[in-house]
């Protein structure tokens, strides 16, 4: 049993879970004695808005009132709920609520069903008289009503129902209409207890110093300054730890480093500062980011055998057809995901145990890692899930936890809150994927697009996931496709793994070049676009289900029609489109740009998106123009510029975010849609911002600008 | 050292070793007043924005040692139950993502409001372009501070 200190009502809601059984009805459900849902919450809340999406879903078909459903984050239970049919604790590419919406509907009918039985066994009236009517259960032909906090004892006594009657979506009232996250009266009041938050009795504070460059050692240390420090405790290294990768999955870098243990956060991030460590570089001490470019560049002349190809995999050299060839070189480069919570992890390891509070985007791999760090059986580790100030793909890993654990462990089993600095956020971190995009294309007599080359040169993590890259997600009509991939795992002078949108940035690109054939063709790149999109046409790409023309169509014109595509713009304006599939998400903006004297103005942006049933359009809302200034912030200031093996930047005056007065109007356009079901949206709209604006540039200036970010030497040399 | 220290009406006295700790670390180490949060630690996010003598100030970048005669308040002091009209707004327009930099993103918002009551939307967006949100939530913010603007102009409390 944990023994928090806390203000935080969730903490304390997670302990006394299992005490509670009483009130639990089946999967996710209890309903606390004076009628309170409290919606038991296994994802992890960063921002994306599910917790609130899946209380719609569970409410909707448990017929409660919507103002009575609390979210709670209740300790992580991996025997009942990791790789089952509930979708595991994982919480990442965009896939929850495709996942658990029938988990959810299911789960929410059974309560519904248990309570309906629970009070005709109390009325000893039929089962199908008794009526659920928004946290009532009524039977009409007596008159009588029971509330749901006074049946769910006597529910929950009973089997939870193997078959449901899911309610017709024509009847949804919450699926479907706009709601308020249910965390903001916490938010906007400063309760909300992430993990930065929490507190404990004897809790000690740490900060690591990790070596500033990727595979770089610990030469040697000198402590005595530091332990000087008032209120410092423990200076010691992380060098047992350096390096662990304990799962294939997700091989991840634990950087060696000299970890302080004091007091409070300020007494040990002094006592860092007082720190003296010299650092064996290694080779990446050597180099930057321009020899990591040259080197990509390189390959990226390399012809391989194709990943994938469709038709001949040789026709961008069928000389026989071909009229014009044309290439291009794009890169999109490593990105910062620059959480505004940085990275913590609060642990307590004990001789016979340990308990961690983390908000992690994989509990399952944490506890997995916790489990090989301490050997200990897994129902000896505790985990707290807490919400995050945003995960965006950094939070899928389990570095923070081993860190945490190992120095509880190391300071005397005692509780500690290790936590990461902007600075280290900025230095000493996994960072988003380079990619390197190489395109060549070919015209025919006709002036068609005989064929599309896209090679891609990649750093990634997921070596197991992505070790068969499937062909680029294009509608186009294109009779000869081709596809080449080569990784640069072992050439990576920074750690690449999983940023929001992840590989489908590069790949967005190829809207770039599309852009740049219709130059060469002198069509219009609306025109163009969707004379190539083949009405009716589904396109099999290899992937879970094919992508359909018509779709891509739909937004496509939706957005072309709500920016005023094709009306008249002053001089040195211009739109540019990007049209991009994602998953099974179809989506299309359109940028309005103003570039005058060598500076950029992004002028609007319109964005039409079709992600299937849309269960929460305030969210979704909230997803898409999120991913956008992601996008521009990427586009403007992105980048993570390395010398002598070491990040450059340092906090957020360097490494610059996207602010409010640089933000552009952004006007999202959902399409009217007859899906049944939800797909993804909490990525979809981040890849589309730089293609889209990089097309406008052109339209504005006429010069084509193949790298971000854009800065104003790059403006001014396409004047 | 002691220090005494005012927050949300109450009076704290610390004992630090340090009186060049950051107003935000006594917050949230020593007197456990959480919602104030750490962003960046050198004055550029606004997430650990508080008001001090009606002002806002980024706690991370102002010693405790400053502070003796003066009042903090912290997001968890801005109004007694989350009634203050921006909270209320915040919540009609759905303005949180992640939520993290929200409270810095509030107190920064009431004491420019407290200052100039009608501004106009440039004059919000200037104002409020100190305080980074990675979510994106920027728009909504602006909408929900206008939205306030409108209705205390209109000589509404709702």
């Amino acid at each position: 049993m944990l023994s928090v200190q806390a203000r935080g009502a969730q903490i304390i809601a997670a302990k006394v879970t299992h005490d509670a059984l009483p009130h639990v009805l089946g999967d996710f459900i209890r309903i606390a004695p004076d009628g309170e849902v409290l919606f038991q919450f296994i994802k992890h809340e960063m921002g994306q808005g599910v917790s609130t999406a899946m209380a719609q879903i569970l409410c909707e078909e448990l017929k409660a009132d919507w103002d009575r459903v609390k979210i709670q984050f209740p300790v992580v239970d991996l025997p009942t709920y990791e790789n089952d049919r509930n979708g595991g604790y994982g919480t990442g590419g965009s896939c929850t609520l495709i996942y658990t919406y029938d988990v959810l509907r299911t789960a929410g009918a059974a309560a519904r069903q248990m309570l309906q039985a629970a009070a005709a066994a109390h009325w000893s009236v039929p089962v199908e008289e008794c009526r659920a009517e928004n946290h009532w259960i009524l039977h009409a032909p007596s008159g009588r009503r029971a509330s749901y906090g006074e049946l769910a004892p006597l529910a929950a006594r009973l089997e939870v129902p193997s078959e449901v009657e899911l309610q017709d979506p024509k009847s949804f009232t919450i699926i479907g209409t706009p709601r308020a996250a249910k965390l903001i009266p916490q938010i906007v009041t400063g309760q909300l207890i992430y993990g930065m938050d929490v507190r404990l009795p004897g809790m000690l504070y740490a900060v690591i110093a990790r070596c500033p460059i990727f595979k770089g050692k610990l030469k040697r240390y000198d402590a005595r300054r530091a332990l000087k420090v008032k209120g410092v405790r423990h200076v010691f290294t992380t060098q047992p730890i350096a390096g662990l990768q304990f799962t294939s999955f997700l091989p991840h870098d634990i950087r060696e480093g000299v970890v302080v243990v004091a007091d409070s956060t300020w007494a040990a991030i002094k006592g860092r500062e007082a720190l003296e460590i010299e650092w064996d570089e290694g080779p990446n001490g050597r180099l930057g980011s321009a020899d990591f470019e040259r080197l990509a560049a390189e390959r990226a002349l390399h012809r391989t055998d194709p990943t994938g190809f469709i038709g001949d995999a040789n026709a961008v050299a069928d000389m026989a057809r071909v009229r014009k060839t044309l290439r291009a070189s794009y890169i999109y480069p490593h990105q910062l995901h620059s959480c505004m919570e940085t990275l913590n992890c609060t642990a307590h390891v004990r001789e016979d145990g340990c308990e961690i509070w983390l908000g992690s985007q994989s509990a399952g791999m944490v506890v997995e890692e916790l489990q090989k760090l301490l050997g200990l059986p897994q129902e000896k580790i505790t985990m707290h899930m807490l919400p995050s100030g945003g995960g965006f793909g950094r939070r899928a890993y389990t570095d923070m936890a081993v860190e945490a654990a190992f120095i509880s462990r190391q300071a005397g089993n005692v509780p500690v809150k290790m936590l990461w600095t902007r600075e280290d956020d900025q230095q000493c971190n996994l960072v988003h994927l380079f990619q390197h995009m190489e395109y060549q294309a070919a015209l025919d007599e006709h002036d068609r697009l005989y064929a599309l080359y896209e090679k891609e040169l990649r750093t990634y993590t997921w070596a197991e996931r992505y070790a068969n890259p499937s062909l680029p997600r294009m509608a186009y009509d294109i009779p000869n496709l081709r596809y080449d991939f080569e990784d640069l795992i072992d050439e990576e002078i920074i750690h690449s793994s999983a940023w929001r949108g992840v590989d489908v940035h590069g790949r967005a690109l190829s809207e770039c070049f599309i852009d740049e054939i219709a130059a060469a063709l002198e069509r219009d790149p609306y025109e163009f676009r969707l004379s190539m999109l083949t009405p009716g046409r589904l396109v099999d790409l290899g992937t879970d289900a094919p992508l359909s023309a018509d779709r891509m169509r739909n937004v496509l014109t939706l957005a072309a029609e709500k920016a005023g595509w094709g009306t008249a713009l002053p001089e040195g304006r211009g739109r540019g489109i990007a049209l991009v599939p994602y998953a099974q998400t179809c989506c299309c903006a359109i940028a309005e740009v103003t570039v005058r004297e060598g500076a950029l103005t992004v002028d609007r942006m319109t964005v039409a998106i079709d992600c299937g049933k849309v269960v929460n359009p305030s969210g979704a809302h909230q997803q898409i123009v999120g991913g956008i200034v992601w996008s521009l912030t990427a586009l403007l200031y992105g980048g993570v510029p390395i010398r002598n093996g070491r990040v450059m930047h340092s906090n957020f005056h360097e490494n610059r975010l996207l602010r409010m007065n640089e933000c552009p109007p952004i006007d999202v356009h959902l399409v009217q849609t007859t899906e049944e079901r939800p797909f993804g949206l909490g990525e979809m709209s981040a890849p589309l911002a730089v293609p889209a604006v990089l097309n406008a540039i052109y339209a504005a200036t006429g010069k084509r600008i193949r790298r971000i970010p854009v800065t104003r030497e790059m403006l001014a040399a396409t004047g | 050292m002691k220090v005494k220290l005012s927050v949300n009406d109450r009076i704290y006295h610390l004992d630090v070793d340090d009186p060049a700790m950051p107003l935000l670390w006594a917050l949230r180490d020593l007197i456990g007043l959480t919602g104030t949060k750490y962003g960046c630690g050198i004055g550029q996010c606004g997430a650990c924005t508080v008001h001090v003598d009606g002002a806002a100030v980024r706690s991370c970048s102002i010693p405790i040692s400053a502070l003796e005669d003066r009042a903090v308040t912290t997001i968890e002091g801005l109004s007694p139950d989350g009634s203050h009209p921006l909270q209320r707004a915040w919540q009609a327009h759905d303005v949180p993502q992640c939520g993290y930099c929200q409270a810095g993103q509030i107190m920064a918002a009431a004491a420019f409001l407290a200052h100039n009551p009608k501004p106009s939307p440039e004059e919000v967006t200037q104002a409020m372009s100190g305080n980074l949100c990675r979510c994106g939530t920027y728009p909504r913010i602006h909408a929900a501070i206008m939205n306030v603007v409108r209705k205390s102009s209109a000589g509404s409390h709702e």
